[in-house]
Formats: C-alpha cells, structure tokens, sequence
C-alpha cells in the first residue's frame, strides 16, 4: 500500500480561538489522484485548505487539534512559505490572480527554489499549452480578463511553482458550465502530465466528481460521506443533497448526511 | 513666466519628485505610509557630512560611501522595527513612523547639534552659479538635483516593469497573500522597498546638502514633497512627477506673485484640493481608498 | 424581571459603595494637593490639568468615534489665538474671549470635519494635517502683519474681579475646567450619542444601514472635540500670559496623540493617564539628563524627543492598549497567581 501524499487526521480549527470551525477531519489524499472535497457554504472546506497551506493565521484561526502530515512530515501551524517551499501551492477561490499585471508578469512573477531555469521554461511552455487561450493573453492585464480566463491564469501560475500537492479553492465559482467543464478537462490533463496531486474543493459536486478519484462530503466542519467518485456519484444521497436529483416522487430528506447509512470505506 | 521662474520651478519639483519616491515605493509595495521620510532624508544629508569628513580629499569615495550608508539605513529600520507591524493595522505603521521620525530628529541633534554644515565646503567645492540660458540662472547643484531625479525616475521605471524582482516587488504591493504562495518572501522584498526608499532619500539629502548646507529643520521639505505623491496616487511614478511640478509651481507663483510667507503652506493647500476632489490621486484608483 | 434598582446602580456614576469610597478619597486628595504642595510640582499639576482637557478632546474624536485627527495643535492654536486677537485688539475679558475660542472651534470643528465625509483613516489623517498646516500659517500671518515677531503678551484673566494669576488660583480654576470635561466625556459616553459614536468606530458603513445618520455624528465628533481643544487652548493662553505661534508644531499634536495611545485608546481614565505621562516625560528626561556628559545636558530638549520617540514605539510595539492595557495585564497575573495559589495549598 502507498503512502498517502497528504494525511489528516482527526483535525481541528478553531476561529478567535473559540468558534470550533473544524470537529476532526480526516482525511487521506493519494498521490498522483485528484482528491474531491464537496460540502455547502460553511461546511469548512476552505478552511481545511487554509490549514493545510498555512494561510490560516489570517482569520486569527488556529489549528488547535489533531495532525496534518504531508509526505510524512507534520506541517500544521507552520508559516505559509514554508508549506509553498514543500511544494503545496494554493488557487484561492478570491483574489487569485494579480490585476494590475500582465498574464506574462503573472507567470513570470513566481518564485521558487524547486525548479531551475531550464525546467521553468519547460512548465511555462506547458501552461500555454495546457491554456492555449492565455497564449494570445499575454499582454493583457490580468484583471481584465473573463472568469474562465483568470482562472486558467491562475491555474497556470500554480502550475509554474511546480507543485507536489496543488490546492484549488472553488474552481467553478462564478464560472459558466461550458467553461468549468472544460478547466476540469484541461486540469485532468495537467495532473496525468506532470503526475501532481490535486485536491479540489468545491460546491458543483458534479464537475468535481466528473474528474476525481475520491471524494470527501464535509458538512458542519466533519466528514459525513467518503468513497471513490464513481460510488459516491451513484449514492442516493448525494444526488439529492448536491447534485439537486429528486429521482421520484417521494419527499427529499433533508436531513445531514452524517445520519445516513456508514460510508463508503477505501480498500486496500 | 519668465524663464527664469520656470527654471526655479524645474528645480523645485525636481527636489520634490525626488523625495516623493521614496514615499511611493515603501507605500506601494507594503501599504505603509512612512512618515519619517523627511527625517531619513537628513539623516543621509548627515551621513555625507560625516563621510565628508573623513574623505575630504576624496568626494567621490565620500558620495558612494553616504549613498550605500542610506541604503543600508532603509533596510536596517524595516529589519529592525517595521517588520514588526507587517500584517498589522496601517495606522500603527504610520503612528511608528510619526516616533521614528521624531526619535531620529533628537538624535541628529545629539550627535550633530543645531549647527549649520556644508559638506560642500568641505570638499572645497563652490556650487557655482551656472547660467543655462541667457538671464537664467542655477546652481551647479540644482543641476545635479534635476540630473539624478531624472536617472533615478528612469531607473526605477526599468527596474519596475521590466525586471523579474521589479514584476515580484508590484505583485506584492497588489496581493501580498497571493505574493507569498507563489514564493516571493515579503519580509525581503519589504526590506529592499524601504533600503531603495531611504537611498533616494539620501540622494535628495546628500543634494540638498551639497546646494544649501545641512541643519535641523531639512525635515521638513520631506512633509512638503508629501503632497506631490498624494497628486500621483501614492501608487505611480509618472503621478509623483506630475504632482511634484504641479506643487512647485503652484508654490513658485504663490511666492513670486502673492506673498513670500505661503510658501510653506502652499503644498498643504494643493493637498486639500486634491483630497476635495480627487483623494485618489490623477492616476490612482477609487480602491485605494478603503484599503485603508 | 430584571431588579429595576440593580439597572439604575448601573446608570447611576457611582453607584457603588466602593466606588463612592474611592471617590471622596480622591476628592479629598485634589482639595489638599494645592496648600501642601511645593510651587514647582503645582505647576506640573497645573500642566497635567489643562492637557487632560485637550487628550479627553482627542480620546472622544478618535477613541470613541475612531475618526483620525492630526489637527490637535491647529485647534489650540485657534483657540490660543482667538484670545489673543481679541485682548489685543479690543482688551476684551476672560467672559467675552471664552465663549469666542469656543465658537471659534466649533467653526472649526466643522471644517476639520468635512473631509471625514468622504475619507476615513489614512486619508483622513492627511486631511487634517493639511489643515493644521493652514492655521498654522494663518496664526503665523496674523503675527506677522502685527510684527509680533515676539508673540502677544496677555494679562490673568478677571474672573469676577478677581485676577487668576497664582498657582493655587489656577488650581483650582483649571480642575474646574477638567472636572467639567471629564463630566462632558463620561455622559457623551453613555448617552445616544456616545452609543452612536462606537458604532461610527467599529463600522460606519454598517452603523449607516442601521439608520444612524452618519453625517451627522461625525461631524459633532468633530466639532465636540474642537471646541473642548479650543477652549483648552484659550486656558493654554492665560495660563501661560503668552501666545506665540511656535508653540504650536506638529510635535504638539503628536503629544497629544501619544497621550491617548500611552494611556489608552478609547478609555477615558487612558486619556487622564496619558496626559499625566506625556506632561511629566520631560521633566524626568531632564532630571536623568543631569546625570549624563555635559554635552548632552545641554541639549536637554533633543534627548527628550529622542526619548519620547523610543517610549512611543515601545508602546505602540509592546503595547497598543497603553497604560490601561498594562494595568490590566498586571491585575490579571496578580489574580492569575491568588488563583493558583489557592489551587496549590490544596
């Protein structure tokens, strides 16, 4: 059995530290998979991204329970640099990219210690590939391009740090259903091409399990459901709750997900 | 105007653009509004007084020597004092910066007193009067002033736009989150902004120095040059020009044509205008304004 | 049902016996204070006096209604000058040059105050710095125009026959006149508009969806503030039988700013505590500067700003909540510890 990439275990994140965000997440990302990470507003998802790159201390957050150990080292409550110099690089959900400078600057304005200047040109080559839309974009200043645009931008610009385990926050915010279809497509291709990790928040349970292996329901700052993407695709619950299926004529259960039936466990 | 006035407003805004920059980069790269700005820029007319005298026959050493000195001095305060309110709200920054300033104004006078110096003198340089044009009349040093701000604007221009730590120094004045997590270190490239702000300080300093002596009250062209960066939206090179030669001209007239008494008060009053109408300066943007 | 008489202690501004206690000692110690102190130490008391008026002017502008003011020194001067202008050119007395500094301030107030319409912070701060400037230069263009190159002399104002000239005199009329502040301070603080005040600080975007008229609150902060300053500058004047426009720098008003934030920010008793420190600073300075090489003792007022400069920092680094902030600090390890020991001895 391979060892997971990124392991948490039984997390927890509390806000001003009292207001419980987070009542111990666990959860396990493989690598080279892309990993899932569904819920509503509020579930805590973005939260559990925050704690892994170690954004969190800006929301005067703080990891007050459990583990996250990534390639086997515990990185929680450590300073944001030094989770990006591991490797694990953020796609914020706002704020993603840098209006006021080009897609050129955009890209050229990554700094990291993992590449040499040879392979960064190769990674650069490969965005433009991966997005051949930025290719014609290069003078343009980032904050004027579409949502689609940016977020192929900013995609990109992860994309060039080289990561080991990239993060991306709602990748579907705001996005029309042609687009995200087609950044999903394209983020699958760059994950089987350069053999990196994704783990992918988001609402739009559909897009992100369309191109997952694995999936993780967090609701009320706990996991309530996990499996693999095609399983959790079929569960009734899941149709109904995320993916806005009623199937028959009987009443929807609203009820949280966590009371449903045991999850689906991982093998192996 | 004669030409004669334009030139002395040339030279003005020359000076003013020249200490405004020093604003505009530790203000667009870290948010900080550095109040101490004056006070550092005698600090570096100080520092050559002092190298003066311990190069007399040798300026050129004694320059260099003063320049490097007000590099490192940027760079020192952020190490030592500023980085401590990275993250922290903006107004604490600045109210550190109003203590700084007045903590480096008592140490100048401790060290050097209230006297006059002219590290001029000291290099046995006379500041001749050169005539430009028939009936127009500078300082040999106030052609030095317009000479340098010119390569200086110039220089950062080229290094902002296009080059790679010009592009990561921007980024992190837009987004310093987003900054870290593509691997530029803020604390380096906050440090870099204040040495690079404190070196054109002292230029302007070192100048000033070299064309009207050093004393005490330098400080306070550091608070009139103020209100040229405000015109250029505390965010913009071109904007600092602009409004340095709108102040100086507006401080010009005012002297020449109303009362000699205005001139210090006159930058103040373009201020004003400016915050009335447009707070975000001519080349701003509306943003800015609740950034802080 | 909540005990009505338990509310009204609340309201009430010394409900408590304790408090009612600490209050007639502290009466009792103000009363005595000017017949058994020396000259010298009744002259600082004096000083702290007329500064808490101006801090608790700051406190109330920027404390609690959090809007930024770099004008302290302008509206002092304005105040200074007004009594200055009038004496001089009418010999007008102390009832008539009062109530003038006053609307003086008020005016004033009202200008400084625009800006914060539209600006808020930074922005804000630049403003009345801006305007501080431009008092500043009318206050230096007056003297000029009067050649009063030397600033204008002023006589101890008549308060009913009786000319405020002594120390003691001035005791009392200044704790009068603090007492009074104080009061104005403590009822701005609890009544609506107090209320209206905090909720301007914390948000005003949101203080103005919930239907406070935000207009209309900043610019009393202002004015409130600017006539207490004006007034205090107008003591300032008599006390010192002196006006002259160099006393009013920009280092004035950043005393009077460290006040708040030595003391501190938002608190009253802060602003009392900060103009004690920021007053009693130099004379410490001073008497440690005896101590030191001759040539720095003469040059007693640079160590004082280098000096002031470091203590600003230190608490701006160290901390932000002032002297109230330290106070409670210690009083929460003191019972930290009385609890702990009491968890040991079992």
């Amino acid at each position: 059995m391979t060892e997971p990439l990124l392991a948490i275990d039984d997390l927890r994140v509390a806000y001003h530290g009292s207001a419980v965000a987070l009542h111990g997440v666990s959860l396990r990302v493989m690598p080279q998979t892309i990993v899932a990470l569904l819920g509503n507003n509020g579930a805590g998802k973005t939260t559990t991204l925050r704690a892994i790159s170690g954004f969190i201390g800006l929301d005067d957050a703080r990891v007050v329970g459990g583990q996250i150990r990534f390639a086997g080292e515990r990185i929680e409550n450590r300073p944001p640099h030094a989770n990006t110099a591991r490797g694990i690089v953020l796609v914020p959900e706002r704020d993603k990219v840098f209006p006021n400078l080009t897609v050129a600057e955009n890209l050229v304005v990554v700094s990291s210690h993992r590449t040499d200047a040879a392979e960064r040109r190769r990674l650069e080559t490969l965005v433009f590939q991966t997005f051949p839309a930025l290719a014609n974009l290069r003078p343009r200043l980032a904050g004027l391009l579409s949502g689609g645009e940016r977020q192929m931008l900013a995609l990109g610009s992860a994309i060039v740090c080289k990561p080991e385990l990239l993060l991306v926050d709602e990748l579907s915010l705001g996005l029309a259903p042609v687009v995200v279809e087609d950044l999903a497509r394209r983020l699958s291709a760059v994950r089987r091409e350069l053999g990196i990790t994704v783990l992918l928040v988001e609402q739009n349970a559909g897009v992100a399990l369309a191109i997952a292996d694995y999936g993780y329901v967090l609701e009320n700052g706990a996991v309530a459901l996990e499996g693999r993407a095609a399983e959790l695709r079929g569960r009734r619950e899941i149709q109904e709750s995320y993916l806005g299926q009623t199937g028959g004529k009987e009443r929807r259960s609203y009820r949280p997900l966590r009371d449903a039936s045991a999850t689906v466990r991982r093998d192996g | 105007m004669s030409l004669q006035l334009v030139a002395n407003v040339v030279v003005l805004a020359a000076i003013y653009a020249l200490v405004s920059v020093g604003y505009i980069l530790v203000y667009r790269v870290s948010r900080v509004l550095n109040l101490a700005h004056g006070e550092l820029m005698m600090i570096g007319a100080y520092l050559l007084v002092a190298t003066a005298g311990l190069f007399a026959g040798n300026p050129l050493v004694a320059l260099v020597l003063a320049a490097a000195a007000g590099l490192t001095m940027g760079i020192v305060v952020y190490l030592v004092l500023m980085r401590w309110l990275t993250g922290e709200a903006v107004l604490a920054a600045v109210l550190v910066t109003i203590a700084l300033g007045i903590l480096l104004r008592g140490l100048a006078i401790l060290i050097w007193t209230t006297q006059e110096y002219y590290p001029g003198a000291t290099f046995g340089w006379r500041n001749p009067s050169v005539a430009i044009a028939p009936g127009v009349q500078v300082s040999a040093a106030s052609l030095a002033i317009v000479a340098f701000t010119v390569a200086v604007y110039g220089g950062l221009f080229i290094f902002l736009q296009f080059t790679r730590w010009g592009v990561r120094m921007r980024a992190a004045g837009q987004n310093p989150l987003l900054a870290e997590q593509r691997g530029i270190r803020l604390h380096g490239v906050y440090a870099f902004a204040w040495g690079l702000s404190t070196f054109t300080a002292s230029l302007a300093g070192m100048l000033l120095a070299l064309d009207s002596g050093v004393e005490a009250t330098m400080a306070t062209i550091g608070l009139k040059a103020f209100p040229a960066a405000l015109v250029g939206g505390l965010d913009s090179l071109l904007g600092a020009a602009i409004g340095a030669l709108i102040v100086a001209a507006a401080e010009i007239a005012a002297i020449q044509y109303v009362n000699p008494l205005l001139s210090d008060v006159v930058p103040f009053v373009v201020l004003l205008v400016v915050l009335a109408f447009r707070p975000w300066g001519l080349f701003g943007s509306r943003e800015q304004l609740d950034r802080v | 049902m909540t005990d009505p008489s338990a509310y009204a202690q609340e309201l009430a501004l010394f409900g408590t016996r304790a408090r009612r206690v600490r209050l007639a000692l502290a009466l009792a110690a103000l009363a005595v204070l000017p017949f058994v102190a020396s000259p010298f130490l009744l002259d600082l008391a004096n000083q702290v006096l007329l500064a808490s008026i101006g801090a608790l002017a700051l406190m109330l502008l920027t404390g609690f209604a959090g809007l930024i003011s770099l004008g302290t020194a302008g509206l002092l001067a304005a105040g200074a000058y007004a009594v200055g202008a009038l004496v001089r050119e009418a010999g007008a007395p102390f009832w008539v040059t009062l109530p003038a500094a006053a609307i003086l301030g008020a005016f004033l107030g009202l200008i400084f105050g625009l800006p914060s319409l539209r600006l808020r912070g930074l922005y804000l701060a630049i403003s009345t710095l801006g305007l501080h400037f431009v008092v500043i230069y009318l206050g230096g263009e007056y003297e000029a125009r009067e050649t009063l190159s030397t600033g204008i002399m002023i006589d101890p104002p008549a308060l009913g026959g009786f000319a405020v000239a002594s120390g003691r005199a001035w005791y009392f009329v200044l704790l009068g006149f603090a007492a009074l502040a104080l009061l104005v301070s403590v009822n701005l603080q609890r009544s609506r508009t107090g209320r209206a005040w905090r909720a301007l600080r914390e948000r005003d975007v949101v203080a103005g969806a919930m239907g406070i008229d935000v207009q209309r609150f900043k610019l009393m902060a202002f004015m409130v503030s600017a006539t207490m300053t004006a007034i205090a500058g107008a003591l300032f004047a008599y006390f010192r039988n002196f006006v002259s426009i160099d006393a009013f720098s920009l280092y004035l008003t950043v005393q009077y700013v460290a006040m708040i934030i030595i003391g501190g920010m938002g608190s009253i008793a802060g602003a009392l505590l900060g103009a004690g420190f920021v007053i009693l600073f130099p004379y410490v300075i001073e008497a440690i500067a005896a101590f030191l090489p001759a040539r720095f003792g003469n040059m007693v007022f640079a160590l004082d700003y280098a000096a002031f400069g470091v203590v600003m920092i230190l608490f701006l680094l160290l901390e932000p909540a002032g002297l109230m902030g330290l106070g409670r600090r210690l009083k929460n390890s003191l019972a930290a510890r009385r609890v702990g020991l009491r968890r040991e001895r079992r």
